[in-house]
């Protein structure tokens, strides 16, 4: 197979799951749940809130957008790339083409990784900016903070993403056991002290908001590690949880559904 | 090459439920039937052909080659699956064009191509319609256009006319026999049998899981007509009409079951249904619904398993 053919391969599957993603009438409601972030400070600037500045955008943003929709948006979009084919029948029609199932896997986490930066990206940047704005600083006045949420955005998407796709090739109800790892066991996990905190994601979501944001919450977190060490093991994850899944995918069988 | 696809002593089950039960047959070039029930293991079969399930026991060979997890195999192998779900939010063009960029086809290349199947299958008209609007009948044909687009060495139809109306049924048979007359092999599989005697002899049987027979399809309905074929009629003068039928050299059996039934059995259905008309018309005799209970393959599987 020439490198002709696997870009070619790489370009239909990556814009299959990129249309069955954000093509579809699903987005509408993971546009508006990534949206909450921009609604939530267009509602403070709205109200005039006194206290609304960079510290209340992070003590709001943290628990709302990386504990909640951050988790949620992904697990919707992981957990159909590869179930929602088998359970609708399409799955044949590209498994019997001349592409390994292993590259279904990348090039479909491929899509689903575009399409969630898609969705989270543009509302961050809105809702910093509507920030800065309304405390009268220009739009560059505290990058840090932006550069923080986009790095958690970016390698949460990427981790996240992989852990729930490989849940949805282990089990049959991937969004059940996903809304237990996303919402129980990394809130539970993530908040006990000591170091058990390190077995959740969240955990090395925020060690990169404290290395990289100067003042806020985050500087009195408890972590050992910097913000480097924590995007670098969040990139180990997503690529051990990726290879997992091309590991068991490889060995799927596919049975017809009724 | 003399056999498109082996199997030898296939078994497959899903947990507790056996999906095929130590099949063997060889399916050879050109046409092949798979006929049987539903429920009788062609989907399974075809799945292991084309590398989705693996065989639990015996050995499967598709164009000389294992077909699990074989990728290159995959750009001889043209598949239409049993169920009708394409990708909705895609036209016709689209589907089957993506389809063909993943066997490597530059865009260009794809597109001509799509055109093409697009138009054998008689689906020009609705292809840049979304696929979600198609009918059943559409939907059968979208999915043979994706399979044979690429021309593959050998296709995979897995009930092809299931669901399909007449048009559409005629437009797929002629598809599939122009196929096979440019030199392609086809193995399909149809509960229907006589929709494959219109376009092949060659019929492998399957029944729980098993080939029962295979061969050429005359041999197998020779077989068939050993067993007498039930009729049951309804009419408000049975036995009349039973002395008028008895005459019929091949009738076996008379039966009266009810005031307003006669059921008959006879060893030759295509006789018995060519003169019934002559003979209730002479008769003067109501005839108010026919039906054979042994129309469906179930009976004529029973009749062959014993």
């Amino acid at each position: 197979m020439g490198l002709a053919e696997s870009m070619r391969r790489l370009w239909v599957v990556t814009t299959l799951t990129l249309r069955y993603l954000l093509g579809t009438r699903r987005v509408i409601a993971m546009a508006f749940l990534s949206a909450v972030p921009l609604i939530l400070a267009l509602a403070l600037a709205a109200a005039r809130v006194a206290t609304f500045d960079n510290v209340l955008f992070q003590i709001l943003m943290i628990p709302l957008f990386l504990q909640v929709v951050l988790i949620f948006v992904t697990l919707v979009n992981a957990t159909t790339l590869i179930r929602e084919e088998i359970e609708d029948n399409t799955l044949p029609y590209l498994l019997t083409r001349p592409i390994s199932k292993p590259a279904v896997v990348l090039y479909k986490y491929l899509g689903y990784l575009i399409a969630v930066l898609v969705l989270l990206v543009p509302p961050i940047i809105l809702a910093y900016a509507v920030t800065e704005a309304y405390q009268g600083n220009g739009l560059t006045a505290n990058l840090d903070i932006l550069g923080g949420f986009l790095v958690t955005t970016v390698i949460g998407s990427a981790a996240y993403g992989a852990v729930f796709l490989f849940i949805s090739v282990l089990v049959r109800k991937p969004l059940a056991v996903g809304l237990l790892f996303g919402f129980v066991w990394e809130s539970i996990v993530g908040s006990i002290p000591g170091d058990v905190p390190k077995l959740s994601v969240v955990h090395y979501l925020k060690s990169v908001l404290k290395g990289m944001i100067a003042i806020g919450p985050m500087t009195t977190y408890q972590s050992d590690i910097s913000a480097g060490t924590a995007v670098l093991l969040l990139v180990g994850l997503s690529v051990a949880m990726i290879v997992l899944t091309m590991m068991i995918f490889q060995q799927m069988e596919f049975r017809q559904k009724a | 090459m003399s056999t498109v696809a082996e199997a030898t002593g296939v078994s497959k089950w899903y947990g507790e439920v056996l999906g095929l039960n130590a099949f063997t047959a060889s399916f050879g070039t050109g046409i092949t039937g798979l006929v049987g029930p539903n429920g009788a293991g062609k989907s399974t079969l075809f799945k292991l052909l084309i590398g989705q399930l693996r065989a639990n026991q015996g050995t499967l060979r598709l164009l000389g080659e294992n077909p699990w997890n074989n990728v290159p195999m995959m750009r001889r192998l043209g598949y239409c699956p049993e169920h009708n779900q394409l990708y909705g939010w895609l036209s016709g063009q689209q589907f089957v064009e993506a389809l063909l960029r993943l066997d490597g086809m530059p865009t260009a290349k794809a597109s001509t191509a799509a055109t093409a199947a697009l138009k054998v299958v008689g689906l020009s008209g609705a292809a840049h319609r979304p696929t979600r609007t198609y009918s059943r009948g559409m939907r059968q044909r979208a999915k043979l256009a994706q399979a044979l687009a690429h021309d593959p060495d050998v296709l995979i139809l897995d009930e092809p006319l299931s669901g399909a109306d007449p048009m559409a049924r005629v437009q797929i048979l002629r598809t599939i026999s122009d196929y096979a007359k440019d030199g392609g092999h086809v193995i399909m599989s149809t509960h229907v049998l006589y929709e494959i005697e219109r376009i092949t002899q060659n019929i492998v049987l399957i029944h729980n899981g098993k080939a029962i027979a295979s061969g050429d399809i005359h041999a197998i309905r020779a077989l068939i007509d050993e067993h007498p074929h039930a009729v049951r009629l309804e009419t408000s003068h049975p036995r009349q009409l039973a002395q008028a039928l008895a005459r019929m050299e091949h009738v076996v059996s008379l039966e009266v079951p009810a005031d307003d039934v006669l059921l008959i059995r006879t060893r030759k259905p295509d006789a018995f249904y060519k003169e019934l008309p002559g003979i209730v018309a002479d008769t003067k005799l109501d005839v108010r619904s026919l039906e054979s209970p042994d129309d469906s393959l179930e009976a004529v599987f029973r009749y062959l398993v014993g």
